[in-house]
């Protein structure tokens, strides 16, 4: 089996080698993995036949060189973390060699035989197996992949950078505060249940108490602008994986709960009792969060620092 | 300048439903408009009010049994309508239900060549019920068309789209010449809900439905999945109760410690 990984950054080709061995594996096969860098600078990683670097942080400025590795290059797959640049580069090149993609495969099966790429549908509820056959590309969700580290220098190939009909006219960085609630091992949830920016920092104690960062549902990051966006948890904003997660005043849209549907326990906090975050937490306290969190947040300190 | 919509009826993923045996039961799951899509909807009809032009909704009924789908399917295209579409443009056929996102992308192709092409294509990021965020850039490379996707903010000029992409860590600003497939996200705009006049004009807009045949399809790219699985929900559902806050509270604080994800 002859694979590209795409890279955009240094842990990726750990991580698309374990994907790739395990799909080799359960096929059967010898594997040979080449991997295409999208990278201002390029980095190296064994295990890997060739390493093409198409030098851009832009995947708009790539695109004809894509292009032209791909015709320089036959192979059975593409992979690519399953980030947006990832997902849209891997429908263009699926366009290109006229294949089939799947996108976020968050585990590869083998069933009676064959091979098959198992996503997440319905907003998690539900599990997709699309049966794999050469010339499917997919992506694959971050972290479910034990990164394989492999000593090794392999040659890098240049490849000149080609935007084809696309100028990127300028990049911004996102406006964000030193927070990393991906990576929180617990998290304080802030919805709509609170009436206003200042009522935050109830939330911002408990966060606090608990060792934890404060997220937040859509409206407070997008509508209302309460807080950075790299706090906002849905599948257009940060995927967490705490062991606590306390969702308060959240009521749980689809979007949200597939963000944080890996949290070990999930606590919710809300005056509803029909909302639908209680279907996906382990505890649930129905009350208003203007009289719970004060109480909550005594009682926590009392019993933490005892 | 024309603009189509892509607007899909996607399984309401509120309504999941399954078996004890944790099969999924998609066929009783209600079909709704996938969320972002409005957002496409709402951004044509901005573009159209500043620029003239049509807007088209195009839409492929994925989920069967199509006969029993119909009226959902219906108030959904009818629901984009409402938001300001002109006329609808839609295909119903069993060979399209879950033909997978190519297959889709391959009839979106014929219905907008059937409508003499269009300046510019607008869809969601991807649907409520399977997230492939697939279709687009498939279209755009059987129309020829360019393409941008994940676009939270835009602006046309001279036969050019320029495009803010929302990715996870920047903002791309990209241009590109018309044209072309765009993606936008749920960031895009706010749409604002039909009213109640609006809800009865789109009863009297055109819709038009069309079997593959009609737009001379007659093989389909499909790719669809072999089975589907329901997902166990293991959380334990517990709601505290007590008669102070003071008991709810420090009853959770209890099964916080049991669990242990409280440090002492």
């Amino acid at each position: 089996m002859k694979a590209l990984a795409i890279g955009f950054k240094p842990s990726d080709l750990g991580e698309a080698l374990a994907v790739l061995n395990r799909l080799a594996e359960a096929l059967g096969e010898e594997l040979e993995a080449n991997a295409l860098i999208i990278s201002k600078e390029p980095f190296k990683h064994g295990g890997f036949h060739k390493i093409y670097h198409v030098k851009t942080a832009s995947l708009y400025n790539s695109i004809g060189s894509i292009y032209k590795v791909m015709d320089d290059l036959t192979v059975d797959t593409v992979v690519s973390p399953n980030i947006k640049d990832g997902v849209d580069l891997l429908g263009r090149v699926a366009t290109k060699i006229d294949g089939f993609m799947v996108t976020e495969v968050s585990s590869i099966e083998k069933i009676d035989g064959d091979v098959y790429l198992a996503r997440p549908i319905l907003g998690g509820r539900a599990t997709a197996y699309y049966r794999y056959t050469p010339g499917t590309l997919f992506t694959y969700t971050v972290g479910k992949f034990q990164p394989i580290d492999e000593a090794g220098e392999p040659d890098v190939i240049e490849v000149t950078t080609e935007p084809g009909s696309y100028t990127v006219v300028g990049v911004e960085e996102k406006k964000r505060g030193a927070v990393d609630i991906e990576s929180a091992e617990v998290v304080v949830g802030v919805g709509r249940g609170f009436r206003s920016k200042d009522d935050i920092k109830m939330a911002s104690e408990l966060a606090e108490l608990l060792g934890g960062e404060v997220g937040c549902s859509r409206p407070i990051a997008a509508d209302f602008g309460w807080l950075d966006e790299d706090r906002w948890i849905g599948i257009s904003g940060k995927k967490i994986r705490p062991k606590l997660y306390i969702p308060i005043g959240i009521s749980g849209a689809p979007q949200h709960i597939m963000a944080a549907n890996d949290s070990k326990v999930i606590v919710a906090v809300n005056k509803d009792k029909n909302a639908p975050i209680f279907n996906y937490s382990d505890y649930g306290v129905v009350a208003d969060l203007y009289q719970f969190l004060p109480v909550f947040i005594k009682v926590l300190r009392e019993r933490l620092v005892k | 300048m024309d603009i189509a919509v892509l607007v899909k009826a996607s399984l309401d993923v509120n309504l999941v439903r399954g078996d004890a045996e944790g099969r999924l039961l998609k066929e009783a799951i209600p079909l709704a408009i996938s969320e972002y899509d409005r957002n496409a909807v709402y951004e044509a009809v901005r573009l159209r009010d500043a620029l003239g032009g049509k807007v088209y909704i195009l839409s492929v009924l994925t989920w069967g049994p199509t006969q029993r789908r119909m009226r959902d399917f219906e108030n959904v295209v009818r629901e984009a309508l409402a938001l300001g579409g002109d006329e609808a443009h839609v295909v119903v056929d069993e060979a399209a239900v879950e033909a997978g996102p190519k297959a889709t992308a391959y009839i979106l192709s014929k219905l907008v060549d059937k409508l003499g092409g269009v300046g510019l294509v607008l869809c969601g990021e991807a649907s409520m019920d399977m997230m492939a965020s697939q279709v687009s850039n498939y279209l755009a490379s059987y129309l020829g068309y360019n393409s941008v996707t994940f676009v939270r903010e835009l602006s046309i000029e001279g036969g050019k789209v320029r495009c803010k992409r929302d990715l996870e860590n920047y903002i791309e600003m990209v241009e590109t010449e018309l044209p072309a497939v765009i993606s936008v996200t749920g960031e895009i705009n706010k749409p604002r809900l039909p009213t109640l006049l609006q809800i009865r004009r789109a009863f009297a807009k055109p819709l038009k439905t069309y079997s593959l045949s009609d737009i001379g399809v007659s093989e389909l790219p499909k790719q669809t999945p072999t089975k589907y699985e329901l997902v166990k929900v293991s959380r334990k559902n517990i709601i505290i109760e007590g008669a102070s806050m003071e008991e709810i509270a420090s009853k959770l604080v209890d099964k916080l410690i049991e669990e242990g994800v409280l440090r002492r």
